[in-house]
C-alpha cells in the first residue's frame, strides 16, 4: 500500500475498533470467490467453490495440464486387471502429506471408506466409487472396511469393480492423510491440512477470506508464492473495482459482468477466455409435446435459432455457439462436427411440410425455465414466433420446483445445462442423453445411442472410445434429438505481473506455477 | 434508578414480546408461502439420488408435520439455534451468521456517531445564520445529502478516491482505513436529515420565552444558545435517533454489498438471491431486535431526561 494515504487523518477520524487487519504482501496471489465455500474437506465436497479451494489443497491419482488432458499425480503408473474389472495403482514415492508423513497405499484404502462412511455425509464424490467390490456394504454401515480396495505394498494399491469402470482413474477422488480424523477429531478440517496438494489450508474467516499456504515439500517443487487468498467478494462489479485498484491479482467473473471487462479495451492483454465444460441445449419433451414426435419440427426449431445472433447479443459476446453435446476441452469433444446453420427458410419449409405452414395448427407450448435464464427463453419464445409462426409463451419457475418438474420428465420444452464433474465427455452423453440416466430430462431416447455409451463404458482403449463418443453423438444430432446451443464462456483477468495461471474448461488449475513478479 | 424508572424499563422490554413473536410468525409463515422445494434446489445436480434426498429431508425436519416444524422452530430460537441453512448444506444458520453479527451494528453505531455531532453542529451554524447566504448554502448541501442514493454516492467515492487518487481501499473489512467510504457513505443521510432537524428545533427553541429572559439578563450568546437553546433541542432529536437507526441499518445492506463488508446486510443479500431462507429469516429476527433494542435505549434515556414520561406511563 502506499505511504501517501493519511493514514493518521483517517484513524483519527474514525476511532474504531475492528477486526484484525490483513494485508497483503507481493507473494500472496489474492483472486475472489462470489461466496464463502459450503465446506473446506473433500469429503462433503460437493459444490464449485468449495472445489476452487480443495484443489489447490488435496490431490488424486491423477490431475489436468493446461490444455485440459489427464495427467499421472499421485499414482504414477496404473494398468488395468486382465478382466477389466480392475485397475493397479503405482504410487508416487516420495510424496509427502502436509503433515509431513508420506502418502503410502493405507491412505488410498481409508479415503475412500471415509467418504462411504454415512455417518460421515459424503457429498459428490461418493458416487464414483459405487462400482467398488463392498462400496454397498460401507454405504449401509454394514462394516468400515472397503474389500475392493486391497493395499498390496506401501506404494501399490489395487481397485476392484463389480463392473467395468475404464474412467475410474481420471475421477477427482482426493486422498487424504489417514492421520488426521485420530489425532484431531470431526472438525479437523477446520484445524489442520491433510492433503499431498501444492497448498496448505491455514485458515477460513467466513465472510472473508480462506487462505492457503505453500506447501514446501510439495513432490511437483514447491510454489514460487508463499499465500493464496480466496477473498470472499459477493458483487463482482466491487470485485473488478478491487482488481482496478490493485486489491486483487486475479479476477473471475460471471457472464454480465465479464461482459463489461471484456469490452472495455484495457484489459485486452489481461484477459483470460475459456469455454466451461458445459453443455447447454434445448429440451424437446416429445411425450409431453406431441409435434416434437416429428423430427423436422425438431430441425426446424433448432436451425431457427440463431446461435451467432446470441452470441453477440444475449451474452455480449461472452459465449461460444455450441453443435455437438460435448464442449471444447473436453475429452472426447469432436472437432469436426458440422456447424448448426441459421436457416429460418429452411425452418419454414420443414414446418410446412411437417403439416405446419406458417405454424398453423401448432398447439400452443410453454419454454420454460428459472429467472437467471428468463431473457433466454424470452430470446427463444420471440425468435420462434417470428421465424416459424409457434405459439410459444415464456414460463419462469423456482428452481426446485423446475428441477423436480425435469427429473420427472413433466417439462416439454426447457433450454438447461450439465457442468461435467469429471474430464471426459461421457460425462455429458451418459448423464443426460443416455435412455436410462437419472437426468435424461427431455426423454429422448434411442436404442443404438445407448448401445454405443453401453460400448464405451467398457472400452479402455481412449482412442476407440472417442470414436464411439463421436458416433453417439452423432446419432443424437442426425435425429435432432435436441438442439445444442452455446457454451458459457469463463472470463478471468490477471494483473500484468502474475504469470503461471491456467484456466481450463475445469476452472483454474491448481496455482503451483504461479509466479508474481 | 428510581423505582418510577425500573417499572418503566421493565414495561418497555415486555412491550417487546409481542413484537418479536408477531416477527417469528411472520417470518415462518413468509418462509412456508414460498414457492419451491429447497431440498430440491440443494440437491441440484445430485437430485436423481433419492437416498441423499430422503437424508437431506430428515436432517432439515421437512418431513414432519408443520406444527411440529413451527414449535421446533421457535424452541430452536429460544435457545439460539436457528435451524440449518438451505445455501451451505447441513451448516447452521448461526455458523454462517456468526462471524458477521456485530458489523452491522457498529457499521450502522460508527455512521451515527460521526452523523450525529456534525449534524448538530451544522442544524445548530443554519439556524443562527438564518435567511442568509450560509444559511441558503447549508440547505442545500443538506438537500443534497438526503437525495442522493447512497450507492451513487457510493460509486463516486469508489471510483474518486480508491481508483483515482488511490486514498483509500475499494472494500474490504478489517482496518481503520477500509472503514473510511463506509461510514461516510452511510452517515451522510442521517448527518443532513439531523441537521435539518435540528435547524427547525433550533429556530422554534430561539423563540421561546426563555431564551428572550435569559438574553435580557444580558448572558452571554455563547451561554444562551449552547446551555440553554441548544440542549432543548437535543430532547426531541433524540426520539428521531431511534427511527435514524433503522435506516441506517437498511442502508447497511447497500453499503456492506457495495464494499465487500461481511456484514448482516451483505449476508441477508446474499441468502436472499440464494434463496437461503432460514438464513433470511435469521437476519431479519436479529434486526429487529437491534432495532427494538436501539428504540428501547432511546425510550430509556427519555425517561431518565423527561420524569413525565416514566411518571405518565406509556402516556406520551
Amino acid at each position: 500500500m502506499p505511504s501517501s494515504r493519511p493514514r493518521r487523518l483517517l484513524a483519527l477520524l474514525l476511532s474504531l475498533t475492528l477486526l484484525g487487519a490483513a494485508t497483503a504482501d507481493a507473494r500472496t496471489l489474492r483472486l475472489n470467490i462470489t461466496a464463502d465455500p459450503a465446506m473446506v474437506d473433500p469429503i462433503t465436497f460437493s459444490e464449485l467453490i468449495a472445489g476452487d479451494i480443495i484443489a489447490n489443497v488435496y490431490e488424486g491419482f491423477t490431475g489436468l495440464d493446461a490444455d485440459g488432458n489427464v495427467i499421472p499425480a499421485l499414482a504414477e503408473r496404473w494398468s488395468a486387471h486382465d478382466d477389466n474389472r480392475g485397475f493397479r495403482f503405482e504410487l508416487r514415492k516420495g510424496v509427502k502429506f502436509h503433515s509431513g508423513r508420506e502418502l503410502t497405499a493405507a491412505d488410498v484404502k481409508w479415503s475412500f471408506e471415509q467418504l462411504l462412511i454415512p455417518g460421515n455425509k459424503g457429498g459428490l464424490n461418493v458416487k464414483y466409487l459405487e462400482a467398488i467390490e463392498g462400496a454397498d456394504d460401507v454405504k449401509a454401515g454394514k462394516t468400515t472396511d472397503l474389500v475392493g480396495v486391497k493395499v498390496v505394498d506401501d506404494h501399490t494399491v489395487d481397485v476392484r469393480f463389480t463392473r467395468t469402470e475404464v474412467l475410474f482413474p481420471i475421477y477427482p477422488l482426493y486422498i487424504m492423510d489417514s492421520g488426521i480424523v485420530a489425532e484431531h477429531g470431526a472438525d479437523w478440517h477446520t484445524k489442520v491440512s491433510a492433503g499431498t496438494g501444492p497448498f496448505r489450508f491455514v485458515h477460513w474467516k467466513r465472510g472473508q477470506e480462506v487462505r492457503l499456504a505453500a506447501h514446501e515439500g510439495y513432490w511437483g517443487g514447491a510454489p514460487a508464492i508463499d499465500d493464496v487468498a480466496f477473498l470472499v467478494v459477493p458483487s463482482d462489479d466491487t470485485a473488478i473495482s478491487m482488481y482496478e485498484a490493485g486489491e486483487l491479482d486475479l479476477v473471475y467473473l460471471d457472464v454480465t459482468a465479464g461482459r463489461r471487462m471484456l469490452k472495455d479495451t484495457r484489459f485486452k492483454d489481461e484477459l483470460m477466455l475459456v469455454p466451461a465444460a458445459q453443455i447447454q441445449y434445448l429440451g424437446l419433451n416429445q411425450t409431453k409435446y406431441a409435434p416434437f414426435k416429428d423430427r423436422r419440427v425438431r430441425e426446424a426449431i433448432c436451425i431457427a435459432i440463431d446461435r451467432d445472433g446470441m452470441v453477440a447479443g444475449l451474452y455480449g459476446g461472452a459465449a461460444f455457439p455450441l453443435y455437438g453435446q460435448v464442449t471444447k476441452g473436453v475429452a472426447g469433444y469432436n472437432p469436426d462436427l458440422r456447424p448448426i446453420p441459421y436457416d429460418p427458410e429452411r425452418a419454414k419449409a420443414l414446418l410446412a411440410e411437417a403439416g405446419y405452414p406458417g405454424g398453423q395448427g401448432l398447439p400452443p407450448v410453454k419454454v420454460t425455465s428459472t429467472a437467471p435464464r428468463k431473457t433466454e427463453i424470452a430470446y427463444y419464445a420471440n425468435q420462434l414466433k417470428t421465424a416459424l409462426g409457434m405459439p410459444v409463451e415464456v414460463e419462469v419457475v423456482e428452481r426446485g420446483t423446475h428441477i423436480k418438474a425435469m427429473n420427472a420428465g413433466e417439462v416439454a420444452f426447457f433450454p438447461w445445462g450439465w457442468t461435467a464433474g469429471y474430464p471426459d465427455g461421457l460425462y455429458f452423453l451418459e448423464d443426460v442423453w443416455y435412455g436410462p440416466s437419472r437426468y435424461n430430462r427431455s426423454r429422448w431416447s434411442n436404442a443404438e445411442f445407448d448401445a454405443l455409451i453401453e460400448k464405451a463404458r467398457e472400452t479402455a482403449d481412449e482412442k476407440a472410445r472417442y470414436a464411439l463418443y463421436h458416433q453417439a453423438e452423432q446419432i443424437l444430432l442426425d435425429d435432432w434429438g435436441t438442439c445444442p446451443t452455446t457454451v458459457r464462456m469463463q472470463i478471468a483477468a490477471r494483473k500484468p505481473n502474475v504469470h503461471g495461471v491456467a484456466l481450463t474448461p475445469f476452472r483454474f488449475l491448481p496455482f503451483a506455477k504461479v509466479r508474481i513478479e | 434508578m428510581p423505582p418510577g424508572l425500573i417499572g418503566y424499563a421493565a414495561r418497555r422490554v415486555l412491550g417487546l414480546v409481542p413484537v418479536l413473536c408477531v416477527v417469528v410468525v411472520l417470518t415462518f409463515v413468509a418462509n412456508q408461502m414460498v414457492p419451491g422445494d429447497p431440498i430440491a434446489t440443494m440437491l441440484s445436480d445430485q437430485s436423481g439420488d433419492p437416498a441423499l434426498e430422503a437424508r437431506l429431508r430428515a436432517e432439515y425436519g421437512l418431513d414432519r408435520p408443520l406444527v411440529e416444524q413451527f414449535l421446533s422452530h421457535v424452541a430452536g430460537i429460544l435457545r439460539g439455534d436457528f435451524g440449518l441453512s438451505f445455501r451451505y448444506a447441513s451448516v447452521p444458520v448461526i455458523e454462517v451468521i456468526s462471524t458477521g453479527l456485530a458489523v452491522s451494528p457498529i457499521l450502522a453505531c460508527a455512521a451515527m456517531a460521526l452523523a450525529l455531532p456534525i449534524g448538530v453542529a451544522l442544524g445548530t451554524f443554519a439556524a443562527l445564520r438564518r435567511n442568509t447566504f450560509a444559511d441558503t448554502a447549508v440547505i442545500l448541501v443538506l438537500v443534497a445529502g438526503m437525495s442522493i442514493p447512497n450507492f451513487a454516492l457510493s460509486a463516486f467515492l469508489v471510483y474518486l478516491l480508491a481508483i483515482r487518487f488511490d486514498l483509500v481501499p475499494v472494500a474490504g473489512w478489517g482496518s481503520i482505513e477500509q472503514a473510511v467510504l463506509p461510514v461516510v457513505v452511510l452517515a451522510v443521510a442521517p448527518m443532513a436529515y439531523i441537521a435539518r432537524l435540528t435547524r427547525t428545533y433550533m429556530l422554534e427553541v430561539l423563540q421561546q420565552d426563555y431564551i428572550r429572559t435569559a438574553r435580557a439578563k444580558g448572558m452571554r450568546e455563547r451561554i444562551v444558545v449552547y446551555r440553554h437553546a441548544l440542549r432543548n433541542t437535543l430532547v426531541p432529536l433524540l426520539t428521531t435517533v431511534g427511527i435514524i437507526f433503522g435506516g441506517l441499518l437498511s442502508g447497511t445492506f447497500v453499503v456492506e454489498t457495495i464494499f465487500n463488508i461481511p456484514g448482516l446486510g451483505r449476508m441477508a443479500i446474499q441468502a436472499i438471491f440464494a434463496r437461503d431462507y432460514p438464513v433470511t429469516m435469521a437476519i431479519v429476527l436479529l434486526f429487529t431486535l437491534f432495532y427494538a433494542g436501539i428504540n428501547l435505549l432511546v425510550d430509556l434515556l427519555y425517561g431518565v431526561i423527561d420524569p413525565r414520561i416514566r411518571l405518565g406511563g406509556d402516556g406520551r
